[in-house]
């Protein structure tokens, strides 16, 4: 990706980001600039630092930015803390979303809404009817609601959950880190469906982490990064997932190529 | 004095038992056969500078109903007595609130559930400055069913201190106990749970664990399992307990989803506490207790 092909247009633009955890250095100078409606999509292997790109935007306190930028229509996220990037208009679907046994799903789903959208968005027949139509998206049953958050979820359980929550809160930004693993191909796509309802058509946009091309089919992304050793080393059209599946990402591999393996 | 429940040769229990009901006994007395959707609540409003009350309990036979016994208000100290029989084959969801503004509280409970009773007995405890609880469980008949539950919430310099005896002393009865506490500031909680299975008791099942959420570095948190069990042939005895913090993944999960870092920690207190209150009775007293623990949790500085 070059600098140039930034514009101020972009919602999420992030420039040159060195980042990691401790001394260990995960992202070597990331650029990466993503429209309103877009889908972009990361791939790469386990290690290349894709779930720290997605921590790093979201806020994870673990990880440390050593240099660059990470813009939202303009403003610095780096600058703001999680809970304000998530009423900016940041969501992360997590790839482990966490269990919290004595949350029931209606009232953490209500109170997130109030949180991101307002108390109004959070109250009466409207969001009734925007749940039950979100619900209905992702083939979900009513009797979720009074289900603890993430507790006892099956792993299909708690990534339509994720995605439940992604039609709801609305996000300008929506990060899916492996949203796609553990599903079976009925799962991907709902999941798939409900991303598409969640961005086509909208001003928001969507960047989908994942190994396979699988979910890809069914959420045509306009733009596929490669991510190889904290450093994007490919940018392409919905082709590339193609070619990722046919020759793996060894190819792509400066470390590989300078060894004359590729 | 004769109150059925209490082990023999247990000196203090006896003489505050003793002293209680010299004072001020209540009788409560449920028809065999009776039965309510409502709950029976009884309100006790403490005040002064020391009160005492014995409640007694004598829940009929096949009988079914939900029993809340809140104490509120600000006295300096008040003695809550509670014993009671629980008549075969009925089904009783006992919950006790206690949430004095202030001084202290001591409690003691002290129920013999007869044959194929079920019996749900939960504890919501904060607000007294100091509270110390000794309940007392015997399952005497076989078919005896007991789920013991308590959400305690210590904040500031409290001091909660619950001691819960199960004894199994007829075959196949069957008890659990799972007892929440959230202790913050330079508060302290003590859980001690004593599980005794006697000889001829086959077939006992029985289970106890505390879990504590420390929420703040001076807050202390102390839970005591013991066992005694001198029968072979049960299902199983065990205890478990588990201390720790606020988990911080948590806390990034809600903060993800728009929480600030204070509606995030005080969601997850009350989740934690609402993990036991939620077993505790009808949506309705759910919904109710849930309301007074997040006002406990909105005023004092956990």
């Amino acid at each position: 990706m070059e600098h140039g092909e930034s514009d101020i247009e972009a919602l999420l633009e992030i420039r040159n980001l060195h980042a990691g955890i401790g001394d260990t250095q995960i992202l070597k100078g990331i650029d990466l600039s993503i429209a309103p409606g877009e889908i972009h999509a990361i791939m790469g292997r386990n290690g290349s630092g894709k779930t720290t790109a997605a921590n790093i935007i979201m806020g994870h306190p673990d990880f440390e930015v050593e240099e660059g930028e990470v813009l939202l229509s303009g403003e610095n996220l780096l600058e703001l803390e999680p809970w304000e990037r998530a009423r900016e208009g940041v969501f992360l679907s997590f790839q482990y979303p966490q269990a919290v046994p004595g949350l029931q799903v209606g009232n953490f789903l209500r109170k997130s809404v109030a949180s991101i959208r307002g108390k109004e968005a959070a109250k009466g027949a409207d969001f009734r009817g925007e749940l039950n139509e979100a619900m209905d998206t992702l083939d979900i049953p009513r009797s979720f609601l009074s289900r603890y958050v993430n507790d006892g979820f099956s792993g299909g359980e708690k990534k339509r959950f994720e995605i439940l929550q992604l039609l709801l809160l609305k996000p300008k930004l929506a990060i899916l880190d492996e949203t796609d693993s553990g599903l079976d191909i009925d799962g991907i796509k709902t999941v798939a469906a409900g991303i598409n309802a969640a961005v086509r058509g909208t001003d928001s946009a969507a960047l989908i982490i994942t190994h396979y091309s699988r979910i890809l089919e069914h959420v045509q992304p306009d733009k596929i990064h490669v991510l190889i050793g904290g450093q994007i080393v490919a940018t392409g059209g919905p082709e590339l997932a193609m070619q990722l599946e046919e020759r793996g990402y060894e190819w792509l591999d400066p470390k590989a190529e300078a060894e004359g393996i590729a | 004095m004769s109150v059925s429940g209490l082990p023999e040769g247990d000196v203090v229990t006896g003489s505050f038992m003793q002293a209680a009901s010299a004072s001020s006994q209540w009788i409560l007395r449920i028809e065999p056969g009776f039965s309510s959707q409502d709950p029976v609540i009884l309100d006790i409003d403490v005040k002064g500078s020391s009160s005492i009350l014995h409640l007694s309990l004598d829940v009929g036979r096949l009988s079914e109903l939900e029993l809340i016994t809140r104490v509120r208000g600000s006295g300096k100290w008040f003695g809550l007595l509670r014993t009671g029989e629980i008549g075969a084959g009925a089904v009783l969801n006992d919950v006790v609130v206690c949430l004095q503004d202030e001084g202290t509280l001591l409690r003691v409970d002290s129920i013999a559930i007869g044959r194929d009773a079920q019996v749900r007995a939960g504890t919501v405890s904060s607000g007294s400055e100091r509270t110390k609880a000794d309940l007392r469980y015997r399952m005497g008949e076989p078919g005896g069913n007991l789920r013991v539950l308590g959400s305690i919430l210590s904040v500031d310099s409290m001091h909660i201190d619950h001691h819960v005896e199960i004894h199994h002393d007829a075959p196949e009865t069957f008890s659990r106990l799972t007892w929440n506490s959230a202790c913050g500031g330079d508060s302290r909680t003590v859980g001690t749970g004593m599980l005794r299975v006697a000889d001829g008791s086959r077939g006992a099942d029985a289970a106890q664990i505390f879990h504590n959420l420390l929420l703040s570095a001076d807050a202390e948190a102390d839970s005591i399992p013991e066992l005694e069990v001198r029968e072979h042939e049960v299902v199983g005895c065990g205890h478990g307990t588990a201390n720790g913090p606020i988990d911080e993944d948590q806390v990034f999960y809600l903060e993800s989803r728009g929480f600030d870092p204070s509606e995030a920690k005080s969601t997850l207190i009350a989740a934690f506490l609402n993990s036991t209150l939620s077993e505790m009775g009808s949506d309705s007293l759910h919904d109710w207790l849930v309301g007074l623990l997040n006002s406990e949790l909105r005023t004092p500085d956990a």
